[in-house]
């Protein structure tokens, strides 16, 4: 899928059920200084963008499904909140907790860099082709 | 010379409203602003935009990426919360953020060549804070609708690092 973010996601906790239904893995993404959206957010101040944070959870997402789940594909968000801004450089660690929902998955996130919680996010995914 | 025709605000309006530039700049033109209560604008979506450029020979998927169809909406619901006092200045002043959004759906894939059309209303204004709620139409089919979007104005200072 086209993405506007380029850096990677590294799984540093593989997806692990926690015996109560639901199932957790973290991801780390380095923000890096060359990132495309950077020269236009902002010119002379970049800022990395609260979308494209969004988007780091989502291919964590991608990176570290639930058992089972094929070709997620991101059909909401529930939820999100910004808290604190991302800059070039910056290190994010993505905790993802998995829940089974009536069609696909939930997704909450809390992502963090070293200095605050950046951003909080209640996605939700749909599984197969068909979306 | 300004190129804007008589009657459409474009570029040299939204320029001065928004920080954003290329390529982050998501919205093409104001169609119709009521201040204070809702707005229409419009982004074309094309296959030139950078997200494009790395794409692999085999790819089949061509979606517009999802986060930015809400950036690019965020960024309508922007220029109506600053139409009447635009500050496109992220270093000085007071600045808008987006604090959180919820109930924002997608509801089909948006390709090159589709136009967004942006819809943007205030549905409640609470201070310094706003709530904006919308939805984003192709071909007059939703796209992506919000149920909330809560804009702050904040001192330009909350945006700056802190020192190490």
């Amino acid at each position: 899928m086209i993405s506007p973010v380029l850096a990677q996601v590294k799984v540093v906790r593989p997806p692990a059920a926690d015996g109560k239904g639901r199932v957790g893995a973290a991801t780390a993404v380095t923000v890096g200084e060359d990132e495309t959206v950077l020269p236009g957010h902002y010119p002379g101040f970049p800022i990395f963008p609260g979308v494209c944070v969004i988007e780091c959870v989502r291919l964590s997402a991608v990176a570290a499904p639930p058992p089972g789940a094929e070709s997620l594909a991101l059909a909401e968000v529930e939820s999100t909140r910004f808290l604190s801004p991302v800059f070039p450089g910056d290190e994010l660690t993505v905790e993802l907790t998995w829940s089974a929902a009536a069609e696909g998955w939930k997704c909450t996130a809390k992502v963090a860099t070293v200095r605050a919680v950046a951003a909080q996010a209640r996605l939700r995914f749909t599984t197969g082709k068909e979306s | 010379m300004r190129t804007d025709r008589p009657g459409l605000i474009g570029q040299s309006v939204i320029r001065r409203a928004l920080p954003h530039r290329f390529p982050m700049l998501l919205v093409d033109r104001v169609l119709d602003v009521l201040p204070g209560e809702r707005i229409t604008a419009v982004k074309a979506v094309t296959c030139n935009e950078p997200w494009y450029r790395e794409v692999a020979a085999d790819t089949e998927d061509f979606a517009y990426p999802q986060v930015l169809l809400m950036e690019s909406w965020c960024q309508a619901a922007g220029l109506l919360a600053t139409w009447e006092a635009p500050n496109p200045d992220v270093l000085a002043g007071r600045v808008m953020l987006f604090g959180a959004v919820t109930g924002l759906e997608y509801h089909r894939p948006v390709l090159p060549g589709d136009v967004l059309e942006h819809r943007a209303t205030i549905t409640r204004t609470l201070g310094d804070t706003l709530i904006i709620a919308g939805e984003s139409l192709v071909d007059g089919e939703p796209v992506l609708t919000v149920g909330s979007a809560v804009l702050a104005f904040r001192p330009a200072e909350e945006l700056r690092p802190v020192p190490a």
